[in-house]
């Protein structure tokens, strides 16, 4: 019959559970099992799930200055590996990069092409300031180096020492990894971009 | 930004070419300019080898013009590094300015701690105890093989054989250990100091030595059988980037970028420094200068480095319980446990530390064959405790002088090859 | 030994320990780097440094000298007491650092081994000239094209001229730079970071 709203849509429903509250379980659910529904599939928000995703493979951006960039260069190796993190893939193109990983000092005429690079990263893009002379001018505190990269690009993570220890570097990734996983924006959220 | 490559105001040719033959580009040394016939072509395109690039040997710029895939215009542009260390070592005492001469080669690291200590010691003649003669020859000669372990992996990367990179850094690894081991700290130890060295050998070292010794040459087995017969690798390398002996010199050039072109000159041999004279090793030299040549030299050095250390183990393994600093207590530290119990090394200890020791004046300048070349340290002291002038020779400053010259009808695959052989390193070549 | 009189422009030399120090006369320092090249053997230069000696000898140096021997007591007035420095002769000296590939002497003296160098005069040696504020020196990209970065090094750095040079533009520091930082009168910039008054 004509006027006898037959389509989900005609009810202004997407769904047909609700139309048919008197259905059993679907055949997937038979399947599975009611109770083990929760557990065999894991249900989770939209942002949690990219989340996720993003920790997962946050490639860096070569971005290699000084000492601290041989350091980083042994966490791509073999011993501490940071493929397990699946890291291991060093973008050149900032375009593709999503973690810029500043290590070594920053002298003033690096500033601009700094400050360049980060722009031309996408967001959601984070930065971590490696080693004591990116967190901080380190030991040269003279007419030429940058007293600490955060005053041109906004920092997520510091991690101190001349030059830091590969693990030293991988907790400093881990931690970003948990406080993006926990929802913490990055940092040109808190901070502003234009800092 | 005006382009230096390819300005229209010419100046007056200054530098004529040393002798027939010369690659050595005529207007400026170091600037190969685009040649007459290309200059008003619209083939010609000018790129910008960034300061951030994907080859990893730090912020080099180079300004490049290309036709089609031949370069045919380089010039590099350098300072994106440039740390002010000659300026702040200034301001700094002595014994306090050792942590800075590492930073500046940091691949090299152990080579310039020692210059500095060595032009230091010169000034003071300060008589340094043989074994830490012998323990500072171990060293170097470890950081020797690391850095060009270093070169090795990070050539091999950008030239595409990558799986080199991984298996250097798994020795590299092995290097760093031994360094922790002795020293505490992996890269920039601080272990050298003026004297001697700063703590004694620690127990277990020469066991963990030895093992890295005994190892090595099957290392360097399987790097041979990576590159050696690799046909992409001999295409990529064999030829390109010539220097000649002569350009070499012109240019400045030491370390295996001249023993690559033919030049036996190795200062280790010939104004011997540190023991030296009385170890036994090889000098590598190979004639062409191409980046094959420099390879090789380097493949070969890793190996007589090893020699070197195997013998300075040999040595040192005797020589326990002997003094590991100078016992001038003007200038050195005096060991902890006398503070507690004597007043005059209290006193020195609190006016090196606070005042620092004076070294009479004088200048000097000294050099040492570090992973790169000849690394120097010119020093000018008033007689105060803080240097008047400081000064590093840095040979990788010198070695991207000869990128023009090299790239003599290159292609651009051919740059990157260039510019890794030379083995430049940036906080080296910026300082 | 090596005849220094017989450089061009020849002032004085002075014996060092790892190497004798020359100097010559500023206008005529191509003609003397093209002798040293030629005539003495010097085919490599091996470095140009120049030093700013503004403030030299304006305060005595005093306290302990730390050498290996210690002070001589019988000599108190030369050393341990306010001595001032020997003055310069003017503010800037340039020097170069050149080498003749041939072995022999130790870089580093009192090393065992012969002294006398094998080749036949000294492997190394400085070339030193004296400039003062505004002064030009001649350059020797010419003799040497290694100098080419070296002398542009130093004109960034210390502000000092060299004439003729193909391209003497600034290379550490970026273009448009204001003045030239390792000369005395340049502060060392950064910032004051708490704690750190010392003298």
């Amino acid at each position: 019959m004509a006027d006898e709203p037959t389509r989900l849509r005609d009810y202004g429903l997407q769904s047909e559970r609700l139309l048919w509250p008197t259905k059993g379980p679907s055949r997937f659910e038979e399947e599975l099992g009611l109770e083990e529904m929760e557990r065999a599939l894991g249900l989770t928000t939209l942002e949690k799930a990219v989340r996720w995703a993003q920790t997962k493979s946050m490639w860096p951006d070569t971005f290699g200055l000084a000492c601290c960039a041989i350091e980083m260069m042994s966490i791509v190796g073999s011993r501490y590996d940071l493929a397990r993190f699946g890291m291991e893939a060093f973008r050149s193109s900032p375009r593709q990069a999503d973690l810029l990983i500043v290590s070594g000092r920053v002298a003033n005429k690096m500033a601009e092409p700094l400050r360049q690079i980060y722009d031309q990263m996408l967001e959601p893009k984070w930065v971590i300031a490696m080693g004591a002379c990116a967190s901080s001018g380190g030991m040269f505190n003279n007419y030429t180096i940058l007293q600490g990269v955060d005053r041109i690009v906004p920092v997520d993570i510091y991690v101190p020492f001349c030059p830091p220890r590969p693990e030293a570097l991988m907790e400093g990734i881990i931690r970003l990894h948990e406080a993006h996983l926990a929802g913490v924006p990055p940092a040109y959220e808190r901070v502003g971009v234009a800092t | 930004m005006t382009s230096i490559a390819s300005s229209p105001a010419r100046r007056p040719i200054v530098a004529e070419p040393q002798y027939d033959g010369s690659r050595i580009p005529s207007r400026v040394p170091t600037i190969l300019d685009v040649p007459e016939e290309l200059r008003s072509s619209e083939d010609v395109l000018q790129v910008n080898f960034g300061p951030n690039h994907p080859s990893t040997h730090g912020v080099l710029r180079l300004i490049v013009d290309l036709h089609g895939e031949e370069v045919v215009g380089v010039s590099a542009v350098i300072g994106y590094l440039h740390t002010g260390f000659e300026k702040s070592m200034e301001s700094k005492t002595y014994w306090k300015c050792v942590t800075y001469p590492e930073r500046i080669d940091y691949v090299g690291y152990q080579n310039n701690e020692l210059v500095y200590v060595l032009a230091v010691e010169q000034l003071l003649g300060l008589e340094v105890p043989a074994k830490a003669t012998w323990m500072r020859m171990l060293l170097c000669e470890l950081n020797r093989i690391h850095s060009h372990l270093v070169f090795l992996g990070t050539s091999a990367l950008e030239l595409g054989a990558i799986s080199m990179f991984w298996y250097c850094f798994r020795e590299r690894e092995t290097i760093l250990d031994l360094f922790e081991l002795v020293t505490g700290q992996r890269m920039h130890t601080r272990y050298f100091q003026v004297g001697g060295l700063a703590e004694d050998i620690p127990q277990g070292f020469f066991a963990e030595c030895r093992k890295f010794v005994e190892w090595m040459p099957h290392a360097l087995d399987d790097y041979r059988g990576i590159l050696d017969r690799n046909q992409i690798w001999l295409e990529r390398t064999k030829g390109i980037g010539v220097l000649s002996a002569e350009d070499a010199i012109a240019l400045g050039q030491t370390g295996p970028n001249l023993r690559a072109s033919g030049v036996d000159w190795d200062l280790r041999r010939d104004q011997t420094y540190l023991a030296y004279d009385q170890v036994d090793f090889q000098v590598p030299v190979y004639p062409n200068g191409d980046v094959y040549d420099r390879y090789r030299v380097r493949m070969e050095e890793m190996a007589e480095s090893t020699k070197i250390v195997r013998q300075c183990l040999d040595k040192l393994e005797r020589m326990e319980g002997l003094p590991w600093i100078a016992d001038d207590r003007k200038v050195v530290l005096p060991p902890r446990e006398e503070l507690h119990t004597s007043m005059e090394s209290l006193i020195h200890h609190f006016k090196i530390v606070t005042e620092g020791f004076r070294v009479p004046a004088g200048e000097i300048y000294v050099a040492v064959e570090s992973p790169r070349g000849e690394a120097g340290c010119y020093l000018v002291s008033d007689g105060g405790p803080k240097p008047w002038r400081i000064h590093f020779r840095a040979p990788s400053f010198v070695a991207l002088e000869a990128t023009a010259t090299c790239l003599h009808r290159a292609l651009v695959a051919d740059l990157i090859a260039v510019v890794g052989s030379l083995d430049a390193v940036m906080g080296d070549t910026d300082r | 030994m090596t005849d220094w009189s017989a450089l061009p422009g020849y002032v004085s030399h002075r014996d060092g320990p790892e190497m004798p120090t020359v100097t010559v006369e500023t206008e005529r320092l191509r003609e003397a780097c093209t002798h040293a090249r030629d005539e003495l053997g010097f085919a490599m230069c091996v470095d140009v440094v120049a030093t700013d000696y503004l403030g030299w000898a304006g305060k005595g140096v005093s306290g302990y000298i730390g050498t290996a021997s210690g002070r001589d007591m019988m000599h108190p007035a030369d050393q341990g007491l306010q001595v001032l420095p020997a003055p310069k002769p003017k503010r800037f000296s340039v020097s170069y650092h050149l080498l003749a590939l041939r072995s022999g002497a130790a870089s580093i003296a009192g090393k065992a081994g012969d002294a006398r160098p094998k080749g036949g005069g000294a492997p190394r040696v400085r070339l030193q000239c004296w400039v003062d504020d505004g002064e030009h020196v001649p350059s020797v990209v010419s003799v040497w094209p290694t100098c080419d970065w070296h002398e542009r090094e130093q004109y960034d750095l210390m502000g000092i001229v060299f004439d003729d040079h193909p391209n003497l533009a600034r290379i550490l520091m970026t273009d448009d730079w204001e003045g030239h930082p390792l000369r005395k009168d340049y502060p060392i910039g950064g910032e004051p970071v708490r704690f750190s008054d010392e003298q």
